[in-house]
């Protein structure tokens, strides 16, 4: 019977982090960041659905719910509602964009795991044990 | 056209999910990722979506979603990601001898 040692640990990373950019085309070299114009269908099903499954049942839906059922417009709320959501998500992006000029790919990823943490702390305390 | 519902609406949404969540995942999906307007896309939509939802469903919608279920989902999502991120990386140790 013969057992395989195992020389390293898995490489577990996502495939979206600055540090295993290039990583196939240039090992050791540190590529500089393209400016990517097309919409990466992966990222943006990745981003739907993890946004979408924190976002159910939580404040802001039950507020829009709340003032559609008060009002009996919610095409009204619906419409004041959407727009605000989207500006969030604007500034959000923006801002992680401006931080992603200021710090290392490395310091990035940790500052991305911690923030990743605190959300399922805050997710699990919000849906599960509340 | 009800401008004050629609105003408020807009006021009390852009309010309550200003630092929320949502928000966090957005910045910190859109800083580590090559393409923001994919993460962008992807964000908008299914916030629009969920608010959809939420007009639609009217008070229904509490009952017909297992919203804690979706959590706990969407949580060991981020605990995934998180471990994934911090997890050290041997091809990035740096040389130490000098």
């Amino acid at each position: 019977m013969q057992l395989q040692e195992p020389t390293r640990p898995l490489p577990l990373h996502p495939p979206e982090t600055h540090s295993e950019l290039h990583s196939q085309a240039t090992p050791k070299q540190a590529a500089p960041k393209q400016a990517v114009s097309k919409l990466d269908p992966k990222v943006v099903l990745a981003t739907f659905s993890t946004i979408f499954l924190a976002e159910v049942g939580d404040k802001t839906q039950i507020a829009t719910l709340m003032m559609s059922a008060q009002s009996q417009q919610p095409w009204v709320v619906f419409l004041g509602a959407a727009p605000a959501l989207v500006l969030t998500s604007l500034l959000g992006v923006m801002a992680g964009q401006w931080l992603s000029k200021k710090f290392a790919p490395q310091v990035l990823d940790t500052l991305a795991g911690l923030s990743f943490l605190a959300l399922a702390v805050a997710l699990l305390w919000d849906g599960v044990l509340r | 056209m009800n401008w004050h519902l629609l105003l408020l609406s807009f006021t009390t949404v852009f309010l309550s999910e200003l630092g929320d969540k949502s928000q966090l995942a957005a910045m910190t999906l859109g800083g580590s990722s090559r393409s923001p307007r994919a993460v962008f896309l992807g964000a908008s939509a299914a916030l629009v979506l969920t608010s959809l939802i939420g007009v639609l469903a009217g008070e229904g919608a509490a009952q017909v979603l297992p919203t804690a279920l979706l959590k706990g989902v969407a949580a060991a999502g981020f605990a995934l990601m998180a471990v994934r991120l911090l997890w050290p990386r041997p091809a990035e140790v740096q040389d130490e001898d000098r």
